[in-house]
């Protein structure tokens, strides 16, 4: 019923036997909820809590990584501005003490701030089962709302990418905390001059803005080409009205957030526009 | 299917299991219980133990009421499956007082009248005490981003800051948050 694992390969073997009916647990910042209040239910528990290999995070000059059980209070103080903003906008502080990197991305919310940020990244997802381990582009890895690309004998290890030049995250949302994104977007440079965008909230998964990028691979970040750019965002994104905004707000606000972003990271600079 | 046939799989929690022998400290006190393994660490602190300081309001994680301290770390007890908190040394508003002697924070929220109906005091005064370890000399706009994941609906919000920034003044030293 419940089984407290002290490494991956005991926790992979657990779940291996016992397949669709157990439910790896970490922070539990979603998945308690979710089981009060009668979404899912939790037979067999595999938690996570005693796994500290998959806490650890390293912030290297070339290629970071980040470990499915790192906290998002950890990356708060990052000097990556994408990822530690977006960690500053997940719930409150208790939240971002408990709740972890891998829950958040394996959640696959469309408004998920660290997924947000992670894809603008162009970050990887490491995934490990009893058969081994398989490294996919995290953008790969979403492919409807809450639905991923896991095997349902894998488990999210970590996360890598090349540390960018300069970064950016944008938060629209209706509280300073614990409120979910309107929209919410990330943006980073690398030495090499490519540029990655991505946006929560205006799609069913967190969204790659693949063709705005390619755009900007031939044009650079002029003013002329970021406002062409911030055009083509509202066109890529696939916003839907719900409680939260409108489909036309949504993409309103998308336009603005990437148009806010390039600019700031035409300078190089490090950026902060929560 | 038989776990133990799997060397590499633990057998110490079969299916047949209905409770988890619990083993932790609470408020600096070795303590015990059999709790459902599908139990929050709020309920079993409550319901089974008694202390009721503690509150639960949305069950959500988002109003802060049921915050405690896990190993020194603030978080919200409705959350945590009690079992994921064996051995750990957990701290509810009961564990703040030095017998009759108050915390810091507990004179401050009294001095400041910080307390409406009181339902979010308990977690209020955890949270306020995690966060002037961090950060021993706030300003008011640092207390806010601290307390930000406490949500009070008496709308007391101003007494709190006050009593938090109150609380600190008799440390030394800027504030180390981030």
């Amino acid at each position: 019923m419940f089984y407290q694992p002290k490494t991956v390969e005991e926790a992979l073997a657990i779940k291996a036997e016992l397949g669709l009916g157990a439910r790896f647990v970490a922070g539990g910042t979603d998945v308690v909820v979710q089981m009060k209040k009668g979404r899912l239910s939790l037979e067999r528990v595999i938690d996570l809590s005693r796994l500290g290999d998959l806490t650890e995070a390293r912030l290297e000059d070339d290629v970071c990584y980040v470990g499915a059980l790192c906290a998002h209070r950890t990356l708060e103080t990052w000097p990556i501005p994408v990822l530690a903003d977006a960690a500053r906008q997940v719930g409150g502080p208790q939240i971002r003490n408990r709740g972890t990197v891998g829950g958040n991305v394996g959640t696959a919310s469309p408004a998920g701030d660290v997924s947000v940020a992670l894809l603008a990244l162009d970050a990887s997802i490491d995934l490990m089962s009893v058969r081994g381990t398989r490294t996919l582009p995290l953008r790969e890895f979403f492919v409807g709302v809450g639905k991923t690309a896991i095997e349902p004998d894998e488990l999210i290890v970590g996360f890598r990418f090349r540390r960018p030049k300069a970064s950016g995250f944008y938060k629209n949302g209706k509280r300073n905390s614990v409120a979910i994104s309107v929209v919410c977007a990330g943006a980073s440079v690398w030495e090499d001059g490519s540029v990655a965008i991505a946006l929560g909230s205006v799609a069913p998964t967190p969204l790659r803005l693949t063709g705005t990028e390619a755009f900007l691979r031939e044009r650079g970040l002029g003013a002329e080409a970021i406002a062409e750019a911030a055009r083509l965002a509202t066109e890529e994104v696939r916003p839907i009205t719900d409680h939260r905004a409108s489909a036309d707000y949504r993409r309103a606000v998308s336009g603005i957030a990437v148009s806010r972003l390039l600019t700031q990271l035409q300078g190089g600079a490090h950026v902060a526009l929560v | 299917m038989s776990l133990s046939s799997n060397p590499s799989v633990p057998a110490s929690l079969g299916d047949d299991q209905a409770t988890y022998p619990l083993s932790f400290t609470l408020n600096g006190k070795p303590t015990e219980a059999q709790v459902h393994p599908l139990s929050t660490l709020l309920e079993v602190v409550r319901e089974d133990l008694r202390y009721t300081g503690t509150k639960g309001a949305c069950h959500e994680g988002e109003c802060g009421s049921c915050t405690v301290l896990v190993d020194g770390v603030p978080m919200n007890s409705c959350l945590i499956l009690a079992p994921q908190a064996q051995g750990a040394e957990i701290v509810t508003v009961e564990g703040l007082a030095d017998g009759e002697t108050l915390d810091r924070v507990q004179e401050a929220f009294l001095a400041c009248g910080a307390v409406q109906c009181g339902y979010c005091t308990p977690g209020l005064l955890i949270s306020a005490k995690a966060f002037l370890e961090k950060c021993p000399d706030p300003t008011p706009e640092e207390v806010r981003k601290g307390m930000e994941g406490n949500i009070c609906r008496c709308t007391g919000y101003m007494k709190v800051v006050d009593a938090v920034v109150q609380a600190a003044k008799s440390s030394k030293g800027g504030c180390h948050a981030e």
